[in-house]
């Protein structure tokens, strides 16, 4: 069954249209961000035209997964303008839709993409990079830094949210990511293999081992090839990972937010 | 036949001759004008797969089975199957594929491709003889969201392609140029045109896309010489005909109902009755303003060949909310069926069922689930599904549904149907739309659940509609099948492989990784140089594959 979470969004798509004459550049910010009418019309629009290559949750089909394009530290102003012009050699078509048209759906898409700042933050952030490298680094990168096996965590407070992060710390398997789910097996030499899947078809299936090395297998040549519904992260609860001690971890993330968004 | 072809063949040889001389001043032009050759003939197509080099019609022959009696390539030596060489369209599509079925004509391949390119390819080499391109206004509608073609027509000297912004054009086999070009509709509100032309005697039969807009839908027949238009069946009644009363009774309702036909259908040339699916109503989702069946959508028509008459029709989903277009290639057989002889036409629908029908009568046989769908299980005596879930429980086939236009095959021997079905599960939200011209109007969205899908090539028996066996893939796949007399079906997946399975069990025999998925396409073969070529377009590539040469 589909997730009641995602299942509340239809109701807010009534089809509105938006009046507001409108003449900024593209230079000029959204001017809806955050107007929620105009995000109700992205919406609409979303879901006529982008969302057959996007899918409606923007998490991608065809297309790739546009909730995450502000946490890999994009901009209003350039989705726009890939919006209106296009990816020259790429199926993604440019559109001649009106200025407003387009920032609504900047707006939606965004909307969909990036969590409020944490409040209340009552951590350390020195502590909390302490706590960082002593426990999360080998898996996880920050600021270039780190391993590979999880995802970089540079930008995740912009799309996860305190309550999330907290989650997929305490629990991780709760939720686990395409790209990150573990799998082992045994090849044909004997050797004992679990790493995460990064593609599979019938025949064949591309994972990165505990040792981070990408690898390719036939299946036929593998055994006991066994998916696990659990994280390969580790569950981190306060016996592990004390409240304080993740309080000031998270502190230390939501410091990265904005400290990456000049480079890309 | 077979020696019409080939005294044919030769008139082409000794036309060329007379080119060179005529070229060389040697001769006379009238030496040309002699040419009596008159290309493919009616008959050429009439007689489907009887000339082992050719493939002249998008299903192979007026069946629409797909199966193909070359027997050169078989389950004991498929593993050796090697690509020989690969086309590069440089053309991509945007969110769909490359749905192509390539013509074969002595020697050449007529191919279609996205945004209305197409080609004359050299079937040894892929090398490019002419490319056409059609100048494509920039305000396309329903063509840009889905600028795909599925192949061309063929007669005489000319082929026949529908295009994007819903013309048919007929272009010169020899060098790609236009011969005509007409308007079927026009696409500023919303029609567009990617079907394979269906090329009958005297006529060429087309169909219309843009269901998602507000459009009605066609089928309509041309004259091949001068693109003269010679009948239009409407799938939407209007006031007051028959089906009107399953609409509301509002000619602004009815005038864009949709019902799409955007697939190529299949003809009967004894009963000279033609089979064609159509598509969902307009909206796809929102049903509240257009209450009723809503015929002739999400059907199956039988049209009188000569008239454009409506003969029959059989309506799979009526009052359709989920965009479960009926625009399958229906499937002829003739069949012993509950102890009869029976001239039957098959579908596996969008909805989940399989159905057996009589193609004279258009009687329903049989009505079957092919995938788990909850939506319903079985069909009632009045020949409707008894619903079980109106959706108010989610988990309902998405909407590009349990299959789609991607073709099936049937291999008579076997008595068994190869289809792919997908399993997937989705929750619809209508919503009420707005009306613009050239604006889609789905009326709401869907939230397709990517944790629970999976798709599979399925073998039906069509006595019973039981499942015979099935192949798994990780994901829903768009790829059609094609089934060989030697007792292979080829198959393709969401994640590129061109595959080859033993018909009468399902065993995977071959495999190949195209590098895109393959979309909406089916292989096809044909003989040349003495070897079986079977060809798969996928993503911006069109691949030849054929055993190895066996060298002294």
């Amino acid at each position: 069954m589909p997730d009641m979470a995602r299942l509340a969004l239809p109701r807010l798509l009534l089809i509105l249209s938006i009046s507001a004459p409108l003449s900024v550049s593209a230079q000029g910010g959204n001017p809806y961000e955050g107007d929620r009418t105009a995000m109700r019309a992205g919406a609409a629009l979303f879901g006529t035209r982008c969302a057959e290559c996007h899918g409606a949750d923007a998490k991608g089909i065809s297309g790739p997964d546009l909730t995450l394009m502000w946490a890999a530290g994009t901009s209003d102003d350039r989705v726009f303008q890939v919006i209106q012009r296009g990816i020259s050699g790429s199926i993604m078509p440019s559109s001649s839709a009106p200025d407003r048209e387009i920032w609504a759906i900047v707006a939606h898409v965004k909307g969909l993409s990036t969590v409020s700042p944490f409040e209340n933050d009552t951590g350390d952030a020195e502590r909390g990079q302490e706590v960082f490298s002593g426990t999360c680094v080998r898996c996880h990168t920050v600021n270039g830094r780190g391993g590979h096996l999880g995802p970089d965590l540079t930008r995740i407070t912009v799309v996860r949210s305190r309550d999330m992060l907290i989650r997929s710390i305490r629990d991780p398997s709760a939720s686990v990511a395409a790209g990150y789910r573990t799998v082992t097996f045994v090849t044909q030499d004997g050797q004992r293999v679990r790493g995460v899947t990064k593609s599979e078809d019938v025949f064949s299936i591309q994972v990165v081992d505990t040792r981070e090395r990408l690898q390719g297998y036939l299946k036929a040549d593998l055994q006991e090839l066994t998916r696990v519904d659990r994280s390969l992260m580790p569950q981190f609860g306060s016996d592990r990972l004390s409240d304080s001690d993740l309080d000031d971890l998270l502190r230390y993330l939501g410091t990265l937010r904005d400290a990456d968004s000049n480079g890309r | 036949m077979l020696l019409g072809r080939f005294v044919r063949g030769l008139a082409r040889s000794l036309t060329c001759a007379a080119a060179m001389i005529a070229l060389t001043g040697l001769g006379t032009s009238s030496l040309v004008a002699q040419d009596g050759d008159p290309g493919v003939t009616y008959a050429d197509i009439l007689q489907g797969f009887s000339d082992p080099s050719s493939w002249l019609t998008f299903s192979g022959d007026y069946s629409g089975r797909r199966h193909s009696p070359l027997t050169q390539v078989t389950p004991e030596n498929v593993h050796r199957l090697t690509p020989i060489w690969t086309f590069q369209t440089g053309t991509t599509t945007r969110g769909r594929g490359f749905e192509t079925t390539p013509l074969v004509l002595d020697g050449v391949l007529y191919v279609t491709g996205s945004n209305n390119l197409a080609w004359a390819l050299d079937a040894r080499t892929g090398r490019q003889f002419w490319q056409y391109r059609r100048n494509l206004p920039n305000d396309l509608t329903y063509g840009a969201s889905a600028p795909v073609n599925r192949g061309f027509g063929m007669l005489g000297e000319s082929l026949f392609m529908v295009t994007l912004d819903a013309h048919l054009v007929s272009l010169d086999r020899k060098t790609g140029s236009v011969l005509w070009d007409i308007e079927l509709a026009d696409y500023h509100v919303g029609y567009a045109a990617t079907m394979a032309p269906l090329v009958i005697d005297g006529k060429v039969i087309v169909g219309i896309s843009g269901g998602e807009y507000a459009t009605r839908g066609f089928v309509d027949a041309y004259d091949p010489e001068t693109g003269e238009r010679i009948w239009r069946f409407h799938t939407i009644p209007g006031p007051g005909e028959p089906g009107s009363e399953t609409w509301p009774q509002d000619a602004e309702i009815l005038a864009r109902g949709g019902g799409g036909t955007w697939m190529t259908g299949s003809y009967d040339p004894e009963l000279d009755l033609i089979y064609w699916g159509t598509g969902n109503p307009n909206p796809d989702y929102y049903g509240d303003d257009r209450l009723g069946d809503n015929l002739y959508t999400n059907s199956l028509v039988a049209l009188d060949a000569q008239t454009g008459t409506l003969r029959w029709h059989y309506q799979f989903t009526p009052h359709d909310l989920h965009d479960w277009d009926s625009n399958h290639v229906p499937v002829q057989a003739d069949i012993m069926f509950g102890g009869e002889q029976r001239k039957v036409v098959m579908v596996a629908n969008r909805n989940g069922f399989f159905y057996v029908l009589d193609r004279t009568t258009g009687e329903l046989l049989l009505g079957k689930p092919f995938t788990e769908t909850t939506w319903a299980r079985e069909i009632g005596p009045d020949g409707r599904p008894i619903i079980l879930n109106d959706g108010s429980e989610g988990c309902l086939p998405d909407p590009w549904g349990s299959t789609n236009f991607m073709p099936p095959s049937f291999n008579p021997d076997l008595g068994l149907f190869f289809v792919t079905a997908r399993e997937t599960c989705a929750t619809f939200a209508p919503q009420e739309p707005e009306f613009v011209e050239g604006r889609s109007s789905f009326g709401g969205v869907v939230w397709i659940d990517r944790d629970h899908w999976y798709s599979a090539l399925r073998a039906i028996d069509v006595q019973t509609g039981e499942r015979k066996w099935e192949f798994r893939y990780p994901s829903a796949t768009m790829a059609g099948v094609m089934s060989t007399a030697s007792g292979l079906v080829f198959a393709g997946d969401h994640e590129g492989n061109f595959m080859a399975f033993e018909a009468s069990t399902g065993q995977n025999l071959w495999h190949y990784q195209t590098g895109s998925r393959i979309w909406g396409a089916a292989a096809m073969t044909h003989m040349l140089d003495g070897r079986q070529h079977v060809l798969i377009p996928s993503g911006t590539t069109l691949v030849a594959f054929a055993l190895p040469e066996s060298r002294p």
